[in-house]
């Protein structure tokens, strides 16, 4: 699958999909005019990837500053996926990496996290 | 206490899994999926409202921020508007200037002033009096300058740089004769201001020595990328200063391209000619000798002298009871000397 490199514009974050390496990255801020047609078809093909995936080591990171509420939903069904692929064997890393002293974000990670049952889940510090 | 229902609904579900009330198996199964959709659903739900408040507490607190950043830009930018020419704040603020190092070239009168006896003055004061005395003054000439629309360049020591024609223009010939009319309206005032300061004890009052000339000068940005000022220059520029220093004190001197689109306007005497650095032609100057506008009528400081009659009124400080103890003077003192007649 070819690899997917979105540059990131003031309302939507920059999309890094490695699919060859498995590494992701979702980087920015998000609050996309159309949630769906921004991350519809980049979340179709990592689906039908991961899904093909079989003892395989994902490493997935998100660095956001802000998002809304539409991209959070996008962000917590991805988790689902995230986790169903760890749940099939893989071995699934997702790193949520936030500004030093951003509380809000800090808090939004974890709260993300409590669902995960396979995956491993990460916090990370940005040091600025 | 907000998901109460939600709360309750799952409760509610899992105590009917517990008690075991389902007779058909797949039904029971497809209850449980369904229950654990359900606590997915409550729990997103509540992530979102939990991410949405956030969010909007966040955006809050950084529009009160922004506020109050903007607050103090506001004050910090009327305090940087007072070294500033107001036409000039306002065509930067607007837009319609660029703050870059570009110039253009523009056909300005331009007016240059200085004091005499300000040295001598400068020995005789204590600086803190000094500076109180000249920072009247300017603020006096300024706000004749700018009733007339003029640009203030700048002040230098007792010097003071004004042109009209730039950023806001009226035409040549107008931009000409509000400068003259403006300088006239500041020799009046000087004479009102030099009594003042002759009562408050100074022995020699400053007296204005005034410049003007009209010519094509550079205009714009002059200096570095990091500090500029908005200024003129030119050939012209160095006319004024130089006309002003052959002006009488208490005089009006400009050349002969200010005075002809202002010969309408006023009554002038020709000096001798001169030649200065950096002008080819020969120049001719004019002394105003008098303006036909009566510009007496706006004067808020009347004063008139003769030999047996001494006459200062300040209108602004004229008010109330005092003006109409001053009417009922006057009056007297008219009766008596129309009785006399």
């Amino acid at each position: 699958m070819e690899n997917i490199k979105i540059e990131a514009t003031t309302r939507s974050p920059e999309i890094d999909f490695d699919f060859g390496a498995n590494k992701f990255l979702i980087k920015g801020e998000s609050y996309p005019e159309d949630v769906a047609t921004f991350y519809g078809l980049v979340i179709d093909q990592l689906e039908e990837h991961l899904s093909s995936l079989d003892t395989a080591e994902v490493s997935f990171e998100i660095e956001l500053i802000y998002f809304n509420s539409s991209s959070a939903k996008v962000l917590m069904g991805l988790f689902d996926t995230l986790d169903e692929v760890a749940k099939a064997g893989n071995r699934v890393t997702i790193t949520w990496t936030y500004d030093e002293g951003d509380d809000h974000m800090q808090e939004t990670g974890e709260e993300f996290s409590e669902d995960l049952e396979h995956a491993q889940f990460r916090l990370k510090i940005l040091e600025t | 206490m907000l998901f109460v229902k939600e709360l309750k609904v799952i409760s509610d579900g899992k105590e009917l899994l517990e008690k075991g009330a389902f007779v058909d198996t797949a039904a029971e199964e497809q209850f449980s999926t369904l229950l654990k959709s359900y606590e997915k659903l409550y729990r997103s739900e509540k992530r979102l409202v939990r991410l949405s408040d956030r969010n909007q507490e966040k955006l809050n607190s950084l529009a009160k921020s922004l506020d109050k950043k903007n607050t103090m830009l506001e004050g910090l930018s009327v305090k940087l508007s007072k070294y500033l020419s107001p036409q000039i704040y306002n065509s930067i603020f607007t837009g319609e200037q660029d703050v870059s190092l570009t110039t253009k070239r523009k056909k300005l009168t331009v007016f240059f002033s200085d004091l005499k006896n300000f040295t001598k003055t400068t020995e005789e004061l204590q600086p803190e009096d000094l500076t109180g005395i000249l920072n009247n003054y300017f603020s006096e000439m300024s706000t004749i300058a700018l009733a007339h629309g003029a640009t203030i360049d700048k002040f230098i020591g007792d010097a003071m740089m004004i042109f009209f024609g730039d950023p806001e223009s009226k035409g040549v010939k107008e931009d000409a004769s509000a400068c003259v009319r403006m300088a006239v309206e500041m020799q009046r005032r000087m004479e009102d201001l030099q009594q003042s300061w002759r009562d408050s004890g100074m022995e020699n009052p400053w007296e204005m020595r005034i410049g003007i000339n009209t010519g094509y000068c550079n205009v714009g940005n002059f200096g570095s990328v990091d500090r500029m000022d908005y200024t003129i220059i030119g050939g012209e520029v160095n006319l004024s200063a130089r006309l002003e220093g052959k002006s009488d004190p208490g005089g009006i001197l400009m050349s002969y391209e200010t005075y002809a689109l202002v010969k309408d306007l006023i009554t002038a005497e020709e000096q001798k000619p001169m030649t200065v650095k950096g002008i080819a032609r020969e120049i001719r100057p004019f002394a105003v000798t008098n303006i036909y506008e009566n510009l007496d009528d706006e004067r808020r400081f009347i004063r008139r002298e003769t030999e047996a009659m001494q006459l200062a009124v300040d209108l602004d400080k004229l008010t109330g009871e005092q003006r109409t103890k001053a009417i009922y003077e006057l009056e007297g003192v008219l009766e008596r000397m129309k009785g006399e007649a």
